[in-house]
């Protein structure tokens, strides 16, 4: 039977989690909130043996706490009134109408349905999974399940940087190790999802093929170069770190590329002569493309062209491809 | 006989009083059957379902087809292509290759057997009689393996039958398996040839799910051979790999210690190539699989291919070392640019005509 008192925090449980998903909360707001106009809805709470047991409410206690307070008003249950799951589903209930969860806490909530509350996974899917505004998907329970397996620092990186469910999917198939590695590797980069795709595609790729990890990738020295460079902003890092990247998991056409360059920079073409391979080098045969103003500019780069014929380095260039 | 378990048998009943039907029924007598009247909302379902790749092949429809069942190999733009014709007898294929085209293409998964053959044979007489001074040549092999549902309904028997009565015709059964005993002593006046796909045998374990080993492979185009059969052989795709010039090599070795090169009509080169949706679908269903590590950029015609230089060096080497054993084997590229024929075989048909021509001389050499 519910009652509703005044409960001294010292005699709840703080340590006592069972009803808990919070993660990194962020109680800026609630706090000055509750500093303004103090507390205006109870607390739940349910007897357990000579104390409390918190199911609804962790972030108001830890708050009043913070703020000095001694007592809570708090709705208290007895303690044979309701099994674990009910009260587990009143605490996600009530945290989904008051302030919904972010994706490490719908996490949190799934796993513990699934290994605290021993719920078969197939119903945790159609049942659950549209209460946190997912699709009914085996695949999304899975994702949300490998988020909880993850260190502290990607789970906060993930929900800092509103990481895709696809590229958590494919984060969590790194090992420990490897993903820490990742950690250092994109942190200091502003990725957009397609960008952090990329990044991962690539780095999956080379430590499949070359039997690496991503830590020995990371020590590799254009990798080093890019992190420890001071004056790039982080998308500017996270152009080169792609580029650096493409370099590693494509060797011959970087190969080519660098190749390409060199001759073309013997050339010393005026800069509004551009001269280019076909994408991918496939396909014989280069690109010419050039900018004029005026009919005397556009003489001017006619004769630039017609001296192009003239020179070794344009018909070494020409052959290559 | 190639063995794969087919658990259940959708019917369409525009097909139940095909003999096909019947035949595949009465073969098949001890696995549930469901009737359909709806074929759409069946696949539906079933695309609905995780890897309604993977289930369909173990789910066999038996249906009716209305539409053109033999078509000109759809090759690919800006190369060069063989003027081939594909024959629409089975779509999808119960082996399991990671590298499968079919798995981005295909919007009826099931394993899918077309049961009004009258009308294929039909299309078949009116198309050759509207040619009847080409050398045609048609294979089954573009929309599955060509005996792979041989032990469900006797599909090359049937066909080799049909094209033994005709002499300008050839029929080409492409296959990674190695049964062929129901083959060996039909009459078939050397109008069907039997072709089979090569990989070196970490690739095939890799890769090619469900197929034969490259031994037994062998063996069964040697059987073949024995038999009178011509012979075509494919590497294709050729797959770049750390020791794949060992791989390769040794399997040529091991192919031409049992078959008499003389004997064999063609062999096609044709690296690892895929339209850009079958990486993702083939990567989640073969997570360890190893054909996306190379180095591939999309073409002209959308596809990602290896680096052409790289090509190149995968072919000139397998030129060489197939020379090696006899020079006169006819090897012919499969989607290749003209460049890349030239810089591999020193010359490059004129067109897609010119190479159609060369593979009629090299039939009328064979019969």
């Amino acid at each position: 039977m519910k009652t509703i008192q005044e409960i001294p925090i010292s005699y709840i449980d703080l340590t006592d989690e069972t009803f808990s998903v919070n993660f990194v909360p962020d109680l800026r707001r609630l706090r000055s909130s509750i500093e303004e106009i103090g507390l205006t809805q109870p607390v739940l709470l349910r007897k357990k043996h000579d104390r409390y047991q918190i199911i609804c409410g962790f972030r108001r206690i830890s708050i009043i706490k913070q703020i000095g307070g001694s007592d809570i008003l708090s709705m208290v249950l007895d303690e044979e009134e309701m099994d674990d799951l009910r009260l587990f589903l009143i605490s996600l209930h009530e945290n989904l109408t008051a302030r919904g969860f972010n994706t490490i806490e719908k996490a949190i909530a799934l796993d513990k349905l699934v290994h605290q509350f021993h719920l078969d996974s197939v119903m945790v899917v159609k049942k659950y999974l549209p209460l946190f505004n997912l699709e009914v998907d085996e695949k999304i329970l899975n994702t949300y399940l490998s988020l909880i397996q993850m260190e502290e620092e990607i789970k906060i990186y993930i929900l800092k940087e509103g990481v895709s469910r696809t590229n958590i999917r494919r984060i969590s198939n790194l090992s420990p190790k490897d993903r820490i590695a990742l950690l250092s590797l994109i942190s200091p980069l502003k990725l957009g999802e397609n960008r952090l795709r990329e990044i991962l595609t690539f780095l999956e790729e080379i430590t499949k093929r070359d039997r690496l990890t991503i830590l020995e990738i990371l020590k590799r020295p254009e990798i080093q170069a890019v992190l420890s460079h001071q004056e790039l902003t982080p998308p500017q890092k996270a152009d080169r770190m792609k580029k650096a990247l493409m370099g590693l998991r494509y060797p011959r056409m970087r190969n080519m590329e660098e190749k390409f360059e060199k001759k073309r920079k013997e050339l010393s073409l005026p800069s509004n002569l551009s001269l280019n391979h076909l994408p991918f080098f496939e396909g014989k045969g280069l690109k010419v493309e050039f900018q004029f103003e005026t009919v005397e500019g556009y003489r001017t780069m006619l004769s630039a062209l017609s001296k192009l014929t003239d020179k070794k380095e344009f018909k070494e260039i020409l052959q290559s491809t | 006989m190639f063995s794969f378990q087919i658990e259940k048998i959708y019917l369409d009943e525009k097909a139940e009083n095909d003999w096909v039907a019947q035949n595949v029924l009465k073969n098949l007598s001890d696995l549930p059957v469901e009737r359909v009247k709806d074929k759409r909302s069946l696949n539906k379902k079933l695309l609905s379902l995780s890897d309604p790749i993977g289930i369909g092949k173990r789910n066999l429809l038996i249906t009716p087809f209305y539409g053109r069942r033999l078509k000109p190999c759809p090759g690919t733009s800006s190369h060069i292509c063989c003027g081939y014709h594909v024959l629409n007898t089975i779509t999808n294929c119960p082996m399991d290759c990671s590298y499968c085209v079919l798995q981005g293409y295909l919007n009826n998964p099931f394993l899918t057997l077309y049961s009004n053959w009258e009308d294929l044979f039909r299309e078949i007489e009116s198309f050759l009689s509207s040619h009847p001074q080409s050398f045609l040549r048609l294979g089954t092999g573009e929309l599955s393996d060509s005996l792979a549902l041989d032990t469900v309904f006797p599909i090359s028997p049937v066909l080799i039958a049909f094209f033994a009565q005709r002499n300008h015709a050839f029929l080409e059964l492409k296959t990674k398996s190695a049964e062929v005993d129901h083959l060996l002593h039909l009459d078939h006046r050397k109008r069907t040839i039997i072709s089979w796909s090569l990989n070196p045998p970490q690739m095939i374990e890799g890769e090619e799910t469900g197929t034969a080993s490259l031994e037994k492979r062998i063996v069964a185009a040697q059987r073949c051979q024995e038999r009178g059969y011509p012979l075509g052989f494919h590497f294709d795709p050729i797959i770049f790999h750390e020791g794949w010039e060992k791989g390769y090599q040794e399997t040529i070795g091991s192919l031409f210690k049992k078959i008499d090169p003389k004997e064999v009509v063609w062999i096609s080169l044709g690296g690892f190539r895929y339209p850009p949706q079958l990486k993702t679908i083939a990567q989640e269903r073969f997570p360890n699989t190893k054909i996306f590590l190379g180095e591939l950029f999309p073409g002209r015609d959308g596809k990602f291919r290896y680096l052409k230089d790289i090509r190149i060096e995968m072919y000139q080497k397998m030129v060489g070392w197939l020379r090696d054993v006899y020079p006169g084997l006819f090897i012919y590229l499969c989607m290749e640019s003209k460049e890349v024929w030239e810089r591999v075989l020193g010359w490059a048909p004129q067109n897609n005509h010119h190479l159609n021509q060369l593979f009629e001389e090299r039939l009328k050499g064979f019969v």
